[in-house]
């Protein structure tokens, strides 16, 4: 695609956006509602077409796709996003006559006439809430895929048209090669520009952006879980197939998938008993979904990290590394809370530590790159330990097994979902 | 030579080898010393012994020097694999590494081998018209000396190349972490006035530095035909990066060193020996890398831990005997496939650490571009 031709498709959308003013909220609302449930039937065309079709491109097996969907989408229905736009935006109906008010306020929240997503990654559910945020602010959009994965995009806008098509009309794609700078700057035009991606992509993308244009932007993330470990006698297997499921789902590929599960106590048979539960899981898992085939580089990473917590139990150290034969699944039991790279792929660290004030101490350099944590064992100290979470940065506390299930309105990045991306507007009484 | 009379009657053979004028890519020789060497390791080095067991691989067991399992390059971060007495340790390598990152060491008993090694591989790939070991050539470091950086391998290096090697006028052109602009351009027109030719060592990133001066000074400089490059390294943790690609064409338009005269150094701290591209030595060839008979590459399949089919891509593995006083086969953070008898980097990953050891030296360079 050229620069012109975005230029064109924005010039379009901005069109086909003037429609969508004078639609309701409400309609809207049930409109993409209605779009989510037929995303949340295993047996609709559209689930059925990105069953197919999401393999080849980004290299997730089809039981993978299906089991992953299955359970993300299990809570986005018409009802949790009425429950989103109700929170963020004020009641539904009372919106169109009286937005919100604030004591003798009226407050509007708009969309912008045209919003640019840039999108990143291959897991479908980011795509989908990313492209229909901005209608729900009866905002045009205009998506550039992500280069592994052009499917769901297209997929969620031929859904949104089959559905309403006058809705249909105002999203498109702009499929371009990401180091096009000139594209982007084409995409930029928009009012509005949503982005997910790497550091670096984000820095490009605030570096051609206009002074002052809204930019949304999410940059890499990453979760972790944290479980209160039961002597070996009372292992809780039922705790790490749930881990289990965090971790193997999109192949650790997500911001919301634990690189590492500490195990809080200090008796170390209970790391030990939890690392082997983990490794039996993720076997079983593996069974159920298969990975996959990863390209070198990802094997490479972790074959090199198991060789070297291979050296460091060699060299003494309270080291075990459970794996299966291929590159499919590690689990690394470690001696110490020293951060060590992440290559992803089904490959976790156990990292005992003896009490809370060390998790966070152990935690805290991962502050900034918080999504979320899942707790588990805690007690009556969870809910003090999810606050200190949420204080170090995280945006969301779960249990595990719900690390990939996260609600429509849960806040990433920190932020609300819909009102970063409108215009808020008070008029005074 | 090491003081244990088995290292040393190995050490010896090796030695040999390395100072044999002819080279001779025998397997059998090749085989038979690189078992003898693993064992020998997997007897003095405990840390060692281990991973192998671990790995189900003893000397004797081993189907043959392509089974020895490889060290990770990071793995010199964390523990000390030596196969010699504490005490014993002579010389220390570090590897190179960001303010906020551990650096690797290799503790080395003697540099005998070292420097037997590097010499031959040096003269042979980037000097490949030298026909007598009197042979000298004009050379100009971009890389700190040996006793201003006493613990980087690249230094030391390029400390006996331009002993050995290098003419009346050769010299290191960064002095207290600073590069002698003035100096080497000084230098560098002469050569190009008198049409005497002239090798530049350095790090990529050193040349980048090099070509920045000269482009904000608006010069450009012509060099005699026979000059060369020889580069080394990337750009970990630098804030200017430039592709390999894009540094050749400026190397050329700056400096006229066309890319067929330029010689990619593949080497890492934790390696006694070194691999060229073998642009000068075969230029009517594939550019590839080799390197000594005495140092072999395979390419490992990460999935299956066995050999790659011939041309795919996989990580890169050195037996290298010159590792005689730590551990002889190191996986490398690099990916690569095999290329007629030597092979090609194929990029290295952003989560490699173990980049050679060309950032010590760069670092010291960034400390006059913050």
């Amino acid at each position: 695609m050229t620069p012109d031709e975005i230029s064109q498709r924005l010039g379009s959308l901005r069109d086909a956006g003037q429609r969508l003013k004078r639609r309701s909220l409400a309609d809207l609302l049930g409109v993409l509602g209605a779009v989510l449930d037929t995303w949340r039937d295993p047996n609709s065309q559209w689930r059925r077409e990105l069953e197919a079709e999401l393999p080849a491109t980004t290299g997730f097996g089809t039981p993978l796709i299906q089991r992953g969907l299955e359970h993300a989408l299990a809570g986005w229905t018409s009802r949790a996003l009425s429950d989103l736009a109700t929170r963020e935006l004020g009641a539904v109906g009372e919106h169109e006559a009286a937005p919100r008010h604030e004591t003798a306020r009226l407050r509007m929240a708009a969309g912008f006439d045209t919003t640019a997503v840039v999108l990143a990654g291959a897991i479908p559910m980011p795509t989908l809430l990313s492209l229909i945020a901005p209608l729900i602010l009866r905002s045009a959009v205009l998506a550039k895929p992500a280069s592994r994965d052009p499917v769901t995009p297209r997929l969620v806008a031929c859904s949104i048209a089959e559905a309403d098509a006058e809705l249909g009309s105002c999203i498109d794609l702009a499929p371009f090669d990401g180091n096009d700078t000139a594209c982007i700057r084409s995409l930029l035009r928009a009012d509005c520009v949503y982005a997910t991606g790497s550091d670096a992509t984000i820095a490009a993308l605030r570096s051609l952006a206009r002074p002052g244009q809204r930019l949304v932007a999410d940059g890499h993330r990453v979760s972790l879980a944290a479980v209160a470990t039961p002597s070996r006698e009372n292992s809780v297997t039922d705790l790490a197939e749930r881990l289990a499921l965090d971790i193997a789902l999109w192949n650790q590929l997500g911001c919301l998938s634990p690189i590492i599960v500490f195990a809080v106590g200090d008796e170390p048979s209970g790391a030990e008993a939890l690392a082997e539960d983990l490794a039996r899981e993720l076997q079983r898992a593996e069974k159920m979904w298969p990975r996959g085939a990863v390209d070198a580089a990802a094997g490479r990473d972790i074959a090199r990290e198991r060789a070297e917590a291979e050296l460091r139990s060699a060299a003494g150290r309270r080291v075990v590394v459970h794996c299966s034969d291929s590159t499919a699944w590690t689990v690394v039991l470690e001696a110490d809370a020293e951060l060590r790279p992440a290559p992803l792929h089904r490959f976790i660290r156990v990292v005992p530590v003896n009490d809370q004030a060390a998790l966070l101490s152990a935690m805290r350099p991962l502050g900034g790159q918080l999504a979320a944590v899942a707790l588990e064992g805690f007690g009556d100290r969870a809910d003090s330990l999810g606050r200190a979470m949420l204080e170090l940065g995280a945006s969301r506390v779960c249990r595990p097994g719900c690390l990939q299930s996260p609600p429509l309105s849960w806040p990433r990045g920190g932020r609300a979902v819909l009102l970063p991306l409108a215009r808020l507007g008070d008029l005074e009484r | 030579m090491s003081g244990d009379p088995g290292r040393s009657e190995i050490d010896g053979r090796v030695l040999a080898w390395m100072r044999e004028p002819e080279w001779n890519y025998d397997e059998a020789r090749f085989e038979q010393l690189a078992l003898e060497l693993f064992a020998f390791q997997f007897e003095h080095c405990e840390v060692f012994r281990r991973f192998c067991e671990g790995r189900g691989q003893t000397p004797s067991t081993i189907e043959g020097w392509r089974r020895i399992p490889a060290v990770p390059a990071g793995a010199f971060k964390e523990v000390e694999l030596r196969s010699f007495p504490s005490e014993a340790t002579t010389h220390r390598f570090r590897t190179s590494g960001t303010s906020t990152s551990v650096r690797g060491t290799l503790h080395l008993d003697t540099l005998e081998l070292y420097e037997a090694s590097l010499l031959p591989t040096f003269r042979r790939f980037v000097f490949p018209e030298m026909t007598t070991p009197l042979d000298r050539a004009a050379i100009r470091v971009l890389a700190p000396p040996p006793d201003q950086e006493p613990d980087s391998s690249l230094s030391h290096m390029f400390g006996v190349a331009l002993a050995e090697l290098g003419a009346a006028g050769s010299s290191f052109d960064v002095d207290d972490g600073v590069l002698q602009v003035d100096l080497l351009l000084t230098s560098l027109v002469e050569s190009a006035a008198s049409e005497s030719p002239v090798a530049l060592c350095g790090t990529a990133f050193a040349f980048v530095h090099l070509i920045d001066h000269l482009v904000r000074r608006g010069v450009l400089v012509g060099l005699p035909p026979a000059s060369r490059v020889m580069e080394t390294g990337g750009f970990k943790g630098r804030s200017r990066e430039m592709p390999p690609a894009a540094l050749y064409a400026e190397l050329k338009r700056v400096l006229g060193i066309p890319a067929e005269r330029i010689v990619n150094q593949y080497g890492m701290t934790e390696l006694g020996s070194q691999f060229y591209d073998s642009v000068l030595r075969a230029p009517s060839e594939p550019r590839r890398k080799l390197g000594p008979p005495w140092a072999r590459v395979v390419i490992i399949d990460p999935d299956t831990g066995h050999e790659a089919a011939t041309g795919h891509v996989g990580t890169i593995v050195v037996i290298d005997l010159a590792n005689t006083g730590s551990v002889l086969a190191l996986q490398t953070g690099d990916l690569g496939r095999a290329v007629l008898d030597g092979f090609e980097v194929v990029g290295r990953g952003p989560g490699a650490e173990e980049r050679g050891c060309s950032i010590a030296a760069d670092e010291l360079l960034g400390r006059e571009f913050p």
